[in-house]
Formats: C-alpha cells, sequence, structure tokens
C-alpha cells in the first residue's frame, strides 16, 4: 500500500537526505511509512517491533496456564482480559513492523523457528498463583516503563501501536498490584507464598531492561534516530524507584542483600544483576525456552485446520454468490 | 508450510457517532466479512465502538506530505473517495481521520480536493466501493459492540488503588 523508499550509504544523495531525516527526527517529527528512511532505520525498528511482537505472543503462555486454575470467577474474568490483551498486542505490533515491508508471515516463520527472539521472561515457569500477580505488578511494571518510552518513538506506526497498549498495560499492572497487596497482608501462607514468587521474578525483571548501557551496542544509534528515548540503566532506574518502596511498605523484600537507598542521588541502588544467567537463557538455556517454542509450534500446527476451514468457507461463498 | 498468508484488509473504527472514523490498524483475513469480525476482535475490546469498517490494504492510495512533492502515480477508477488524513505530529496517538468522501477521477485527486480543506502529514484514499462495514443498526451495533463496552476490567481507576502506603497511614 505504501512504497517505502529506503536509502543506502552508498547512494549519492545519502549523506543530504540523512541530514534531512536527522533534522526531522530533532523536530520531533513522525516518520511514516512513505518517507524516506535509512535501511539501518527500518532494520533496527524491524529487529525491535518483531521481537516485541513475538514477546507478547509468547507471553500469553506464563499466565494463560492459570485461566482454569484461578482462585475466583472475578480472577479468572480479570486474567482472560489480560491473556486477550496480550494477544491483540502482538497483532497492533506485527501490523507495525508489516508497515515496513517484512511480511506477518517472515516473522512467524523466525518465531517458529527459533531464530527470532523474545523476551526472557517469559522463559521463567509460573508456579504459583502468586506468580500471576507479581507478574502484572513487576513484570508488567517493567514493560510500561519500556513501553511508555516507546510511544515517543520517532516512528508513526510503533508510536501509535505503543500508546494504545500502554493504557491497556496499566490495567494489567494495576491488577497485579492489587492481588499482591492482597496476599501480603494476608495469612502467614498466603504472604510467604508471595514472597516467594517476588524472589524468583525479582532478577529476571530487572534484567528485561536489557543489558547495561555500557554492553548495549545498539543504544547510542537507537538514541539518535529517536527509536529508543531512554537507555536501558534508565528505565531501570524508574522502575527501582517507582517500586522498591512500596514493595517494602507492603512488608516484601526483593532478594538483593546489596539494595539500598541513596540518600545524595535519591535513586535506589540495586547489587550485582546476575548476567550469567540472563546470557544462559538469551541463548535457549532456560528453564522454559524449549517448552514456550514448542507450545507455539503446537498451537500453529493446530490451529491448521480452522485456517483451512475459513479458506474453504470463502471460497464456497464467493462461488455461490458467482452463481 | 509457507506462502498462505492470507491478505491485509486496513481496519477503520468510529468509536462514537460524533468522533471521525479512524483507520486503527490491520488485520490477515480471508475476506472481508472475515476482516471485520477479526477487527472487532483486535481493535474493538474495549471501551466503545459506533461503527467498523474494512478494505483491502493494497486499495489504499497513501502518500505523506513529504511524498506529494513527487506522488506516486495513482492507479484506480474514477468513483467516490473515503480520505483520510494525519493532521499531527507532536501527539503519538494520532490516526488517520476520516476528512471526507470525494467525487474523483482517482485517489490522488482526491486528496488534492481534500488539501483544500485540511492539512496533514500523511493521506489516504480508498474507493468507497471497496468498503465493508457494520451496519448502523441498533440492533447491530448492541450485538457488536456492547460486549466492549460491558467488559468489567477495562479502566485503571476500577482498581482505586489502595497504595501499601495508604494501608499503613490509615
Amino acid at each position: 500500500m505504501v512504497k517505502l523508499r529506503i536509502g543506502y550509504p552508498e547512494d549519492p544523495d545519502y549523506q543530504e537526505r540523512l541530514e534531512e531525516f536527522e533534522a526531522r527526527i530533532a523536530r520531533g517529527e513522525k516518520i511514516e511509512p512513505g518517507d524516506w528512511m535509512p535501511a539501518e532505520y527500518r532494520r533496527q525498528l524491524i529487529r525491535m517491533i518483531s521481537q516485541h511482537a513475538h514477546s507478547e505472543w509468547v507471553g500469553m503462555l506464563p499466565e494463560g496456564a492459570w485461566i482454569p486454575r484461578a482462585p475466583s470467577l472475578r480472577r479468572k474474568l480479570i486474567l482472560l482480559a489480560k491473556v486477550q490483551d496480550e494477544a491483540g498486542h502482538g497483532q497492533y505490533l506485527y501490523h507495525a513492523a508489516e508497515t515496513l515491508g517484512v511480511t506477518r508471515e517472515e516473522m512467524v516463520e523466525a518465531l517458529l523457528s527459533g531464530k527470532a527472539k523474545y523476551s526472557n521472561i517469559f522463559n521463567y515457569p509460573t508456579l504459583t498463583w502468586a506468580d500471576v500477580g507479581i507478574i502484572g505488578w513487576l513484570v508488567d511494571g517493567m514493560a510500561i516503563k519500556n513501553q511508555t518510552m516507546l510511544a515517543q518513538c520517532s516512528y508513526g506506526p510503533y508510536s501509535r501501536a505503543m500508546v494504545r497498549i500502554c493504557a491497556e498495560e496499566t490495567f494489567h499492572h494495576k491488577q497485579g498490584k492489587e492481588a499482591v497487596l492482597l496476599y501480603a497482608k494476608g495469612s502467614p501462607k498466603q504472604r510467604r507464598m508471595v514472597q516467594d514468587a517476588l524472589n524468583r521474578w525479582w532478577w529476571p525483571t530487572l534484567m528485561m531492561a536489557g543489558p547495561h548501557d555500557t554492553d548495549s551496542p545498539h543504544t547510542p544509534l537507537l538514541l539518535r534516530w529517536g527509536i529508543k528515548t531512554k537507555t536501558n540503566d534508565q528505565i531501570r532506574q524508574e522502575f527501582l524507584d517507582e517500586h522498591v518502596p512500596e514493595l517494602l511498605e507492603a512488608g516484601l523484600v526483593p532478594p538483593d542483600p546489596e539494595l539500598r537507598y541513596n540518600e545524595k542521588t535519591g535513586h535506589w541502588v540495586h547489587g550485582p544483576i546476575p548476567w550469567d544467567e540472563f546470557w544462559k537463557v538469551i541463548n535457549g538455556e532456560g528453564p522454559m525456552n524449549r517448552h514456550r517454542l514448542l507450545a507455539r509450534q503446537r498451537a500453529h500446527e493446530e490451529g491448521r485446520w480452522v485456517r483451512e476451514a475459513l479458506e474453504a468457507y470463502s471460497k464456497r461463498r464467493l462461488a455461490q454468490a458467482a452463481d | 508450510m509457507w506462502g498462505t498468508e492470507w491478505p491485509r484488509f486496513e481496519v477503520i473504527k468510529q468509536d462514537v457517532k460524533s468522533a471521525p472514523p479512524q483507520m486503527v490498524g490491520s488485520v490477515h483475513a480471508v475476506d472481508p466479512e472475515h476482516a471485520l469480525v477479526v477487527a472487532r476482535h483486535v481493535f474493538v475490546r474495549r471501551p466503545a465502538a459506533h461503527a467498523l469498517w474494512v478494505a483491502p490494504a493494497e486499495a489504499f492510495y497513501a502518500v505523506t506530505r513529504e511524498g506529494l512533492k513527487d506522488p506516486p502515480p495513482p492507479e484506480g477508477p474514477p468513483g467516490v473517495y473515503w480520505v483520510f488524513a494525519r493532521r499531527s505530529q507532536r501527539r503519538s496517538m494520532v490516526y488517520g481521520d476520516l476528512v471526507g468522501r470525494y467525487q474523483a477521477e482517482n485517489p490522488l485527486e482526491a486528496i488534492r480536493q481534500a488539501l483544500l480543506e485540511v492539512q496533514g502529514y500523511a493521506f489516504y484514499a480508498v474507493p468507497e466501493a471497496l468498503l465493508h462495514g457494520t451496519e448502523p443498526k441498533e440492533e447491530v451495533l448492541e450485538s457488536w459492540f456492547a460486549p466492549a463496552k460491558e467488559k468489567t476490567y477495562r479502566l485503571q481507576s476500577y482498581y482505586g488503588l489502595v497504595t501499601a502506603k495508604e494501608e499503613k497511614d490509615a
């Protein structure tokens, strides 16, 4: 529908157009699909948006497992609505990536073949119901920090998708917080359960923001082109400053003996993040990597007859209409 | 296994009767009727909708303000076109809003007519004949859009939290 105009460094007018492009971004203008853009801008966007879409798509699995086991009808309805949202978010994002000329099929194939990455956090299992609350409050809390930043993104379709997603993520965040606070002031058994969930999800959540800025090779270019507007460490810091005081007030303790408040800077400081584990999980050795991928492959395979039936139905109706 | 991607349909949603229809995204589907159902699942989960349309993505003629200097050749029959425009850069949540319906020789001509009335950063024109939408009847609206409206867990304020601090201070 829109012809992409992509510039390569070897093009004779590349430098001139790049300056024009960067001036537009500096003015706060959005880049739309028909506008000129550097090939690298397009490549980085496709990489980020499709990874993001895959994360929403895989992210349905850890919580979806708890839909049949939710403790009340109210909780079940909330969780159903939430998981349905994740499916919708995946759709918005795949659409945003498609405006860059990549097909849905290529992206889905990259996910199902294991070639594409998705957020590490979904390679951990949800062992108890309290995990569902902690995911809502902390995992979605970190996601919102990242996503509100991306809602400012210079690429129009991505930023619009993010605004919509953020509006829905805040509902996820609130329901998680509500569930956790309820358990935190519940029976000793409930308190133990929710503290245990916090212990298991704390470090993976902090890792969600990505490697430290010093280890993040893409960040400077992404900032310059307005794809990202904050660095990984900035996002992690915002998350800590918002969530640590609330967790502590709820009587929950993050499993980090070095966690402390720095009076001078007014920020919370965390201890060393176990990056070895992060890289291990990214490279496919997490507790649930294989399981998650298998579940997505199976869903795709088992949905085949539905796709075929829809096609057959449509063909027959068209044929009948033609008669 | 691959090479089976369904056609893409652009989705146009009108939130309330008084607001202009907006382009909100796209879906893949086997035909327009299927596209409308999928669009409802993806874009009308909450909180409100008054009408929904779909049209094949390739039927949209698109041009940005930058591209108007050297617009792509317009292909399209004479007829009525719906023209959408993105009118702002600053705010993030800017969709293509329906500017109007224009009788024109081709889509670019329709956009040029719209440009006499509005400014914008990106423009889209689609033949009215290719739009497929929900019927504007009360019972249709009810069955299509009431479930989204009644979705209980939709507003943040619903939880009215109850921070740990307030609990402690109470």
